[in-house]
C-alpha cells in the first residue's frame, strides 16, 4: 500500500475534475450573453400619433360601413304572448296541454324584404344557460349509438316506469313546440300560405356528424324500448309527418333547439322562405299573418314569445352594435391622438425654450 | 420545527466539490432548494426568527442573531448528545453513525411521498388539490373532473423533472466524496478502503496533501516532535497552516504490530459543531488517563500539509464531524417579491370567496319562479354550500396555477444567465459566477445597502512594495502610468546603492533591516525560497529585499541567514518584541556578523518618531514622504534602528524576564518593557506597501454610490488599515470629515453617539458627506439597546461606514440591525469564514471565490470571483431580473383575472347558476398552454434598456431599488385593468352576438359560439398585452406572442373535430366551422383587443409625454441612436432629467467641527499581523528550523 498508489488516484480525479471544469464552459454566443438583437418597443410620438390616426381612420370607415349595410336590413317582431293572451293563460296550467288552441296575427309590411328571408322564433327570459339544464343533455345517445346512455339527464333521464326517455334531458323536453306558419293575403281574401323551408337551418356539423338517428330498418322500431319525454305530445320519431327524413334526432328544428342560447333572450331560426312563386325576390309588401298554434308556455317564467322576419346582409342581422362600437373607437381615438398631439406640441415648446435658456 | 423536518433540506446543498476544496460547485446546485419552495411555509424559518428578534438587551440580540441564521436549531439533536466512549481496536463495541455522507434530498424510495408532501405543503399547490378533489364530487363542478388535475400534474412534473436532476447531481457528488480512498489498520494490516467505510475507532493513515475523511484523535506523525501541519481553509477560512502535536504517550506507536496490540479506550465529547475545543481523555491499558484537547484533533475536511504521514485514531464520522455539523445550509432566503407574492395570492383569493359569496347572493335573489323547463316548478337552487363549492371551483383560476412554475423555471434561466455571463467571468483563475440559489434574482437588483468585507473581497490580499524613502530620498516614483499595478521598480536605488552614493551605507542598513527584522519563515523548494508569512506586509518587505539582492535565506531558532549581495551574514536573534496593534512596532535584538548588538525596529510613523534620538536625520524630508505615500492610499512603515550596549541589553534582558514570568497582564508588563530599550531610534526611512485593492474597485465603489447604494465595510482587521483601504478605494475622500467611535465603556459611546447626533441636528437622516468609523469594541455598547437607535440614525446620516475589528457575529448583528429598522434589501459581500454570519444574515450574500477557503462562497446566494462583477451583477442583472419577475408576475396575475372574472359577467346573464362559458379543457390548457410563452419571454427576454446605459447610468438602478414598478398600487392598479379588460372583453362580444343572427343562412348560434369568440379574443388581448408590456422584442418575443395565437387557433379548429372520435367536447363539435366563417368573429377580432388595448396606449402614451422618467429617457435616446449621433446632447438631457428627478440629493456640506470630528490628512500607517495567536510569534518563529529538512513533498 504505497502513497504513490494514493497520489496517483488523487491525480486522476484532480484531472477528471479539471475536465468537468472545462466542459461547463459556456460559448460566448449572443443568447446566453444575453446580447440577442432586438427591437426596441419605444412609444415615438409621431409613431404613436400616426398609428392612432391611421387607427382611428379605418375604424370610422368600417364602422360607416357597418351601420349601412346593418340599416339595409328589413327585419319584423311581432311578439304574440299578450296577442294571444287567451291561450297564454290555457297554457298557465300544465295540465290543459292537449287542448289546442291557436291563434292569427295580421300584420302589414310595407316595404318588399328582398332576398332571402329568414324566420325565427323569439324568447324572452328562458333561461336555456343555466348550468343544470345545459348538463341535462346526452350527446352519446343523440349519436345514436347507446340510446340507453340517458347518464347526465337529470331529472328527466327515465319515466316513472323506468324506461329511458329519449331524447333525455330538460334541454330536449322542454322543445318549443309553438307551430308557426305565415300567411299572404294577396286580395285581401284568400290568404295564401308563404312557403317556408325547414331544411338547412341547422349548423352541417349538427346534422351530419353530432346528432344521428339510431340504424334500424324504421325509425318507431330504432326507438323501441325508449319513451317520449314527458312535455312531448308526440314520439321523437313522429315529429315531422310531412318529411318523413326530418324524424328522430335529426329533425332540425330539435336540432336547432339542442343548440342552447347564450342570453335568456334569444332567437332560434325556424324557417326559411322558400322563394318560389310570388316570393321569388323575396316578402312582397303587404298585409300577412302568422298563424300559431300556441303551445309553448312563457307566462310561467314571465317570459314572451315573438316571431322575427329578417333578411340577412353580409355581415348578418340588423344589429347596429358592431358598426357604432367601431364608429366610437374611431372617433374616440382620433379625439385621443388630437389630444396628445396638443400636449406633445406644448411640451416640445416648453422644451424649446427649456433648452435655450 | 422538528429535526426531521430539518433534515429534508438542511444538508440539500452540499456537493462533494465544495467542501474537499477541489472544484467549484456545480452550477445551480443550490437552486432546487429555493426553486422547490418558492412559497412553501415551511422555509419561513428565517423569517419567523426575524418577527420574534426583539431588541432585549445585547447577550439575547447575539443569541437572536445565531438562531436566525439556523445555527442553534439544527443542531438541536446533536448539542445533548453524550460523552462516547471509543474503545481501540474493538470495532463491534463502537457503534456509531456511518461516514458515509448524503446531502440529497432523495432516494429511490422516498421522492414521491417527499417530494408530493414539499410540494403540497406550498399553499397554492395545496389549494389546487384541494380544488381537484372538490371536482370529483358528481355535479359540483361545472369544468369537468380533471380539468384541475392535468394542469397540476403538468406542473408537479415539470418541477419533479428539476427536482430529479438536482438531487442526481447531488447523489453523483456524495458518491465521488464517499468513494475516496484512505489507508486503514483493519485485521492488523494497512488497507485501502473507501471513505465511507471508515468507521469509528479505526486508525487511519493519512499522507501529505490527503484531505481527512472523518475526526480523528491525532497518534503518531513522521515529524520529529509528533507534529502536523494541517490546511483549515475548508472550516474557517483561515490561510496560514494550523499545528497538532500527538501526545507523548502515543508518539512511538507506529508501526503496525504496535497499533494492533493498542488497546484502551477514548472517552470523548458528543457531536459538536466547536472547531476549536474537543474534551477527550484517552486510557491506554497499563497507563494513567490522558487528556486530549484540540491539539491532538485532526478534523474531516482538512488537509494535511507539510507532513509526510499521520495516525489518528477516528472518533466521529458522517454527519457527527464538526464539519458536517457546521456545514448546515444557509436558512432559505425568499425575496421580497414573493412575500408580496404570497400575499397577492391571498388577496386574490379573499377576492375569490367574495365572488363566490356574491355568486351565491345573486343565485338566491334571481331564484325566478316558473322554471318548468327545467323539471322542477322553481329553478330551486342547491344549498348554499353547495353553490359557493361550485362557484369556488368556478372561479377558482382566478389564482394562477402556473405562476409559481413559470417564477420557477424563468428564475432557474436566470441564474443560468449570471452563470454564463463572460462579464463575470475571471480568466485568470477561470471562475465564472456562480447563483446558487436562484430565488433572489429580483432581489439583486433592489439592494439599497451594502456590507462589504475588506480583505479579499476590496483587496485581493496581495500586498505589492510600491516605494520607499531611504535617508530622505524617495524611490519608486516612477512616472510610468503603465506599471501602476506593478511592483516597484526604480533602478535609481541600486544605482545608488552600487556607485557609492553618499546615502550608500543607510541604504545597506534599510535592505539588512528589512531583511532581518520580521517574522517570515522561509521553506526551500528545491532551489527556490518559498516565505511563509503569517502577514503579508512583511512577506511583500522580504520578497522586495530579496529582489534587490538581500535574500533572506535561513531561519534557526537563535539565527537568520541573509545573503546580502552574495555574501553570507549571519545574524543571531536573541529577542524579539512582538507586534501589537498598541504598539503599533515591532523590533528585533540581533548580534550582527561584527558583533554588533543592534535593534532593529519597524513600525508606525507616529510612534517611531517620538523614539527618534536627536541625531537622527532626514526626519522632515521622510515625513513629507509619508504624507505623499499615505494620500496614494498606501500603507507605510518607517524603519529605524539603534545600537545598543552590552550593559544595557544585559540589564533589559533581567528586566525582561522577569516581565515574561508575570503572571498577570504579561502582555502588558512586557509591552512596558519592551519600551524601554526601544528608544533612541535613528531613522533609515520608510516603506510603502500597497495593499492591492481587486481590479476596478474604486471605479466599481463610485458606480455603486451613484447608484444610490450605500456602501458598509465591515472588516476584522485593524482600523488603520480600514481607513487605509477606504481612502485608496476612494470610498471616503480626504476632505471627508471623519467620525470616529472609539469608546470602551457604555456611557461613553452614548454620550459620543449623542454628541455626534446633536452636532448633525437637522442634517440627520439625510445623506451627509461624512465618514463613521467604528471599532468592534465601540460597537458593542453601540448596539446596546439605549443606543442602537440613535447609533443606526448616525450612522444612516452618514455617507461612508466603516467598522473595524468585528467578530463574524458582530458583522451579522450589524447587517440585522440595519436590516430590522431600515427595511430595505441589504446585501453582504465577502470571502472568508467569518464573512458567513453576514452574508447568511443579509437578504442577499455574495461570496467572493477563489483564493481563500469555501465557507464563504457555500454559504452565500451568489458567488462571483472579483468585487467588481458586482457591478454588473446588481445594476444589470439585478435590474433586469427585477423588472422581468416583476413584469412576468404582473402579467400572470392580469391574464388570469381577464380571464376569469369572465365568468362572474357572464354568471349575471346566466342566473347564477355556475355555468362556464368556455369549453372545459379550453379553459384549463389556457394557462399551460394558450398564454403559457408571454410569461417566459417577459421573465427571461425583458430589457429595461441595454446593458451599456444601465451601466453608464447606475441612477437608473434607483427604478428598482425604490420597487417602483411592484407594488401594492401596481398590483391594484393591474387587476383593475384586467377587470376592466374582461369587461370590454365580456361585453362587446356579448352585444355584438346578442342579436343571434350573425351566421349565412341565418343560423343561430349557441353559448359556446359566444364563449368561444371571448375566448380567442381574450387570448389575442392578453398576447398582445404581453406585446405591449415588452419593451425588447427579440425573436423569441415574436415566437411566443404570435405563437400564442396561433396555437390557439390551430388547437381550436383541431378540438372542433374531435367528437364523436374521441369522447371529449361533443358541444365544441362544429364551431370552427361556423366561428371562422362569421364576419362578425372576424370583425370582433379586430375592434375588441384594440379598444381593450388603446386604453393602455393612450395611457403609455400620456404617461410617456407628460411625467418620463430617467428610464424612459434613457431609452428614447437608445432606439433613437441619439448617443451616437450627439453625445453630449444626450448627457445633457439624462443630467437634467436627473436634476428633476430629485435622485440622491446632494450629499450636504458639513460646516462645524467637533472633537470626534477628525479632518487630518490621511494616515498611512497599517500593518496586518495576528495578534493574540495560542503561540507567540517569537514560540512559533523558534521552532522553525529551515536548515534541516522536513524532507515533505509541498502539496
Amino acid at each position: 500500500m504505497s502513497e504513490e498508489y494514493i497520489s496517483v488516484t488523487c491525480r486522476t480525479k484532480m484531472k477528471r475534475i479539471s475536465e468537468d471544469y472545462q466542459s461547463r464552459l459556456p460559448d460566448n454566443t449572443a443568447l446566453k450573453q444575453q446580447q440577442l438583437p432586438a427591437y426596441r418597443l419605444q412609444l415615438s410620438a409621431t409613431g404613436v400619433l400616426s398609428g392612432f390616426f391611421a387607427a382611428g381612420a379605418f375604424c370610422l370607415g368600417m364602422g360607416i360601413i357597418l351601420i349601412l349595410s346593418a340599416k339595409s336590413i328589413k327585419e319584423i317582431e311581432v311578439k304574440y304572448t299578450k296577442i294571444c293572451a287567451n291561450c297564454a293563460e290555457l297554457r298557465e296550467d300544465a295540465t290543459n296541454f292537449d287542448k289546442e288552441c291557436t291563434c292569427s296575427i295580421p300584420f302589414y309590411l310595407s316595404e318588399t324584404m328582398k332576398g332571402n328571408v329568414y324566420m325565427y322564433y323569439k324568447l324572452y327570459g328562458f333561461y336555456q344557460n343555466l348550468y343544470q339544464y345545459i348538463l341535462s343533455r346526452s350527446n352519446s345517445q343523440l349519436l345514436g349509438t347507446d340510446l340507453k346512455d340517458v347518464g347526465n339527464c337529470a331529472p328527466f333521464s327515465n319515466s316513472h316506469d323506468g324506461t329511458p326517455i329519449a331524447p333525455c334531458g330538460a334541454i330536449a323536453n322542454s322543445i318549443f313546440n309553438d307551430t308557426i306558419i305565415l300567411s299572404y293575403n294577396l286580395n285581401s281574401s284568400i290568404p295564401i300560405e308563404v312557403p317556408m323551408l325547414r331544411s338547412k337551418i341547422t349548423w352541417w356539423t349538427d346534422k351530419y356528424v353530432k346528432f344521428q338517428n339510431p340504424s334500424s330498418i324504421n325509425l318507431s322500431s330504432a326507438f323501441a324500448g325508449t319513451t317520449k319525454p314527458p312535455y312531448w305530445s308526440k314520439p321523437v320519431y313522429e315529429l315531422d309527418e310531412e318529411d318523413p327524413g326530418n324524424n328522430g334526432f335529426l329533425n332540425e328544428d330539435f336540432i336547432v333547439w339542442m343548440r342552447t342560447a347564450a342570453f335568456p333572450t334569444f332567437k332560434k331560426l325556424y324557417r326559411r322562405l322558400n322563394r318560389i312563386q310570388y316570393f321569388i325576390e323575396g316578402l312582397p309588401a303587404g298585409n300577412y299573418s302568422f298563424n300559431i298554434t300556441y303551445n309553448f308556455p312563457v307566462t310561467r317564467f314571465k317570459g314572451e314569445k315573438s316571431v322575427v322576419l329578417s333578411t340577412l346582409t353580409w355581415s348578418g342581422g340588423s344589429s347596429l352594435f358592431l358598426g357604432l362600437a367601431y364608429t366610437v373607437t374611431g372617433a374616440v381615438t382620433w379625439l385621443a391622438s388630437f389630444s396628445m398631439m396638443a400636449i406633445h406640441l406644448m411640451l416640445k415648446k416648453k422644451k424649446m425654450l427649456f433648452i435655450q435658456d | 420545527m422538528s429535526v426531521p423536518t430539518q433534515s429534508l433540506w438542511g444538508w440539500g446543498e452540499w456537493g462533494c466539490g465544495n467542501y474537499e476544496g477541489t472544484g467549484t460547485a456545480p452550477p445551480m446546485q443550490g437552486g432546487s432548494g429555493g426553486l422547490g419552495c418558492v412559497i412553501s411555509g415551511e422555509v419561513d424559518l428565517a423569517d419567523e426568527g426575524l418577527g420574534l428578534g426583539r431588541p432585549a438587551d445585547f447577550s439575547v440580540g447575539c443569541q437572536k442573531v445565531e438562531e436566525n441564521m439556523g445555527w442553534q436549531k439544527s443542531l438541536q439533536g446533536s448539542e445533548v448528545s453524550k460523552a462516547r466512549t471509543i474503545y481501540l481496536n474493538e470495532p463491534l463495541k463502537n457503534n456509531f453513525c456511518k461516514n458515509s455522507i448524503s446531502t440529497a434530498k432523495y432516494n429511490m424510495w422516498s421522492f414521491l411521498p417527499r417530494y408530493l408532501y414539499l410540494q403540497f405543503s406550498k399553499a397554492a399547490n395545496a389549494f389546487f388539490l384541494f380544488i381537484t378533489i372538490l371536482q370529483q364530487i358528481p355535479d359540483v363542478s361545472p369544468t369537468g373532473k380533471y380539468t384541475t388535475l392535468l394542469p397540476l400534474m403538468i406542473i408537479l412534473t415539470i418541477s419533479g423533472i428539476k427536482e430529479i436532476v438536482e438531487d442526481y447531481k447531488r447523489h453523483i457528488a456524495d458518491k465521488l466524496v464517499n468513494t475516496k480512498d484512505i489507508i486503514v489498520l483493519r485485521e492488523n494490516v494497512w488497507k485501502i478502503i473507501m471513505w465511507k467505510e471508515v468507521i469509528v475507532g479505526d486508525i487511519v493513515k493519512a499522507s501529505n496533501g490527503q484531505f481527512l475523511p472523518a475526526d480523528m484523535v491525532l497518534i503518531s506523525s513522521s515529524e520529529p516532535q509528533v507534529t502536523c501541519y494541517v490546511a483549515t481553509s475548508n472550516l474557517d477560512g483561515e490561510t496560514n497552516l494550523k499545528l497538532r502535536q500527538a501526545l507523548l504517550e502515543t508518539a512511538q506507536m507506529q508501526t503496525e504490530r504496535q497499533l494492533s496490540s493498542l488497546s484502551g479506550k477514548i472517552e470523548c465529547e458528543g457531536p459538536n459543531r466547536h472547531f476549536n475545543t474537543f474534551i477527550g481523555t484517552l486510557y491506554l491499558n497499563d497507563e494513567s488517563p490522558v487528556p486530549i484537547g484540540p491539539d491532538q484533533v485532526l478534523l474531516r475536511g482538512t488537509q494535511l500539509k507539510n507532513t509526510q504521514w499521520v495516525l489518528g485514531i477516528v472518533v466521529y464520522t458522517g454527519f457527527e464531524t464538526k464539519f458536517m455539523q457546521n456545514s448546515i445550509k444557509s436558512p432559505l432566503k425568499k425575496s421580497r417579491v414573493e412575500k408580496v407574492i404570497n400575499v397577492q395570492i391571498l388577496v386574490l383569493f379573499v377576492l375569490l370567496l367574495a365572488m363566490s359569496l356574491v355568486s351565491c347572493l345573486g343565485a338566491i335573489l334571481w331564484n325566478v319562479e316558473g322554471t318548468w323547463y327545467f323539471g322542477t316548478n322553481d329553478y330551486s337552487s342547491h344549498s348554499l354550500g353547495f353553490d359557493l363549492l361550485v362557484f369556488i371551483i368556478l372561479y377558482h383560476n382566478l389564482i394562477p396555477i402556473s405562476l409559481l412554475v413559470t417564477l420557477e423555471i424563468v428564475k432557474y434561466v436566470q441564474a443560468m444567465f449570471i452563470n454564463w455571463d463572460e462579464d463575470m467571468h475571471y480568466k485568470e483563475n477561470n471562475i465564472y459566477a456562480i447563483a446558487r440559489t436562484s430565488n433572489l434574482n429580483e432581489e439583486l437588483g433592489q439592494v439599497k445597502y451594502l456590507f462589504s468585507d475588506k480583505t479579499g473581497t476590496l483587496t485581493c490580499n496581495i500586498m505589492k512594495f510600491k516605494k520607499c524613502s531611504i535617508a530622505g530620498i524617495i524611490y519608486g516614483l516612477s512616472p510610468s502610468v503603465l506599471t501602476e499595478s506593478y511592483e516597484f521598480n526604480d533602478p535609481t536605488l541600486l544605482q545608488n546603492f552600487e556607485n557609492g552614493h553618499p546615502t550608500k551605507d543607510y541604504i545597506k542598513e534599510f535592505l539588512t533591516l528589512l531583511c532581518v527584522c520580521h517574522t517570515v519563515v522561509p521553506e526551500r523548494d528545491e532551489d527556490k525560497i518559498i516565505y511563509q508569512a503569517s502577514s503579508p506586509d512583511e512577506a511583500a518587505l522580504v520578497k522586495w529585499v530579496k529582489k534587490l539582492g538581500f535574500v533572506f535565506t535561513t531561519r534557526t531558532p537563535t539565527s537568520v541567514t541573509i545573503e546580502a549581495m552574495g555574501e553570507n551574514l549571519t545574524f543571531e536573534i536573541l529577542n524579539i518584541l512582538e507586534f501589537s496593534s498598541n504598539r503599533k512596532r515591532m523590533s528585533v535584538i540581533v548580534r550582527t556578523p561584527t558583533g554588533n548588538l543592534r535593534l532593529y525596529c519597524k513600525g508606525a510613523d507616529t510612534v517611531i518618531y517620538e523614539r527618534l534620538s536627536e541625531d537622527s536625520l532626514f526626519m522632515k524630508e521622510t515625513l513629507t514622504h509619508l504624507e505623499h505615500f499615505a494620500k496614494g492610499g498606501l500603507r507605510t512603515l518607517c524603519v529605524a534602528y539603534t545600537d545598543l550596549t552590552e550593559a544595557e541589553y544585559q540589564q533589559w534582558l533581567t528586566e525582561y524576564k522577569k516581565a515574561s514570568s508575570v503572571i498577570q497582564d504579561r502582555m502588558q508588563s512586557l509591552e512596558e518593557c519592551y519600551d524601554k530599550i526601544e528608544k533612541k531610534f535613528l531613522l533609515l526611512g520608510a516603506t510603502a506597501i500597497e495593499d492591492r485593492l481587486q481590479a476596478r474597485v474604486p471605479e466599481t465603489i463610485a458606480t455603486l454610490l451613484k447608484a444610490n447604494i450605500r456602501i458598509w465595510v465591515l472588516t476584522g482587521d485593524k482600523q488603520e488599515t480600514a481607513i487605509n483601504i477606504a481612502y485608496s478605494c476612494k470610498l471616503i475622500s480626504a476632505q471627508m470629515p471623519r467620525i470616529q467611535l472609539n469608546t470602551n465603556s457604555l456611557e461613553a459611546t452614548q454620550q459620543a453617539v449623542t454628541q455626534n447626533c446633536e452636532a448633525l441636528g437637522t442634517l440627520i437622516g439625510k445623506e451627509n458627506d461624512l465618514a463613521l468609523i467604528i471599532d468592534g469594541e465601540t460597537l458593542k455598547y453601540a448596539l446596546n439597546f439605549e443606543v442602537e437607535r440613535s447609533f443606526l440614525n448616525l450612522a444612516l446620516s452618514c455617507r461612508a461606514v466603516l467598522c473595524c475589528r468585528l467578530s463574524p457575529l458582530q458583522k451579522a448583528e450589524i447587517v440585522y440591525l440595519v436590516k430590522k429598522h431600515v427595511g430595505a434589501i441589504t446585501l453582504a459581500i465577502g470571502d472568508g469564514a467569518n464573512d458567513v454570519g453576514m452574508i447568511q444574515m443579509a437578504h442577499v450574500g455574495v461570496g467572493i471565490s477563489g483564493n481563500e477557503g469555501m465557507q464563504a462562497t457555500n454559504n452565500s446566494d451568489y458567488s462571483i470571483a472579483q468585487f467588481s462583477y458586482l457591478e454588473k451583477l446588481l445594476l444589470v442583472h439585478g435590474a433586469w431580473n427585477y423588472f422581468r419577475v416583476t413584469k412576468c408576475i404582473l402579467y400572470c396575475f392580469y391574464k388570469n383575472v381577464v380571464l376569469y372574472i369572465i365568468e362572474l359577467w357572464f354568471a349575471f346573464v346566466n342566473g347564477f347558476s355556475g355555468q362556464i362559458i368556455f369549453e372545459h379543457w379550453c379553459i384549463s390548457l389556457y394557462n399551460v398552454i394558450f398564454t403559457s410563452l408571454p410569461p417566459f419571454t417577459l421573465g427571461i427576454f425583458e430589457q429595461c434598456c441595454s446593458q451599456k446605459s444601465l451601466l453608464t447610468y447606475p441612477q437608473l438602478y434607483t427604478v428598482s431599488q425604490t420597487g417602483k414598478t411592484f407594488n401594492t398600487k401596481v398590483f391594484w392598479f393591474q387587476c383593475i385593468n384586467a377587470l376592466v379588460h374582461s369587461f370590454i372583453l365580456f361585453w362587446m362580444p356579448m352585444k355584438m352576438l346578442e342579436h343571434d343572427m350573425v351566421l349565412q343562412g341565418g343560423h343561430t348560434t349557441d353559448y359556446l359560439f359566444l364563449g368561444n369568440f371571448i375566448y380567442t379574443y381574450v387570448v389575442v388581448t392578453v398576447c398582445l398585452k404581453a406585446g405591449l408590456d415588452t419593451l425588447s422584442w427579440t425573436k423569441f418575443s415574436h415566437l411566443a406572442i404570435w405563437g400564442s395565437i396561433i396555437i390557439w387557433l390551430v388547437f381550436f379548429a383541431i378540438y372542433s373535430f374531435v367528437w364523436p372520435t374521441i369522447p371529449v367536447a361533443p358541444e365544441m363539435t362544429g364551431q370552427v366551422n361556423m366561428i371562422l366563417v362569421c364576419p362578425y368573429f372576424w370583425l370582433g377580432f379586430l375592434i375588441v383587443p384594440i379598444v381593450c388595448l388603446i386604453l393602455n396606449l393612450i395611457w403609455k402614451s400620456i404617461k410617456n409625454t407628460c411625467n418620463r422618467t430617467l428610464l424612459e429617457e434613457v431609452r428614447e435616446m437608445e432606439s433613437n441612436r441619439v448617443q451616437e449621433l450627439n453625445p453630449t446632447m444626450f448627457k445633457m438631457r439624462v443630467e437634467a432629467k436627473n436634476v428633476q428627478m430629485s435622485l440622491p440629493s446632494q450629499p450636504q456640506k458639513i460646516v462645524f467641527r467637533h472633537e470626534s470630528f477628525d479632518q487630518s490628512t490621511p494616515y498611512g500607517y497599517a500593518f496586518s499581523q495576528v495578534e493574540q495567536a495560542v503561540i507567540t510569534q517569537e514560540e512559533l518563529i523558534c521552532s522553525y528550523d529551515t536548515t534541516k529538512s522536513q524532507g515533505c513533498v509541498r502539496a
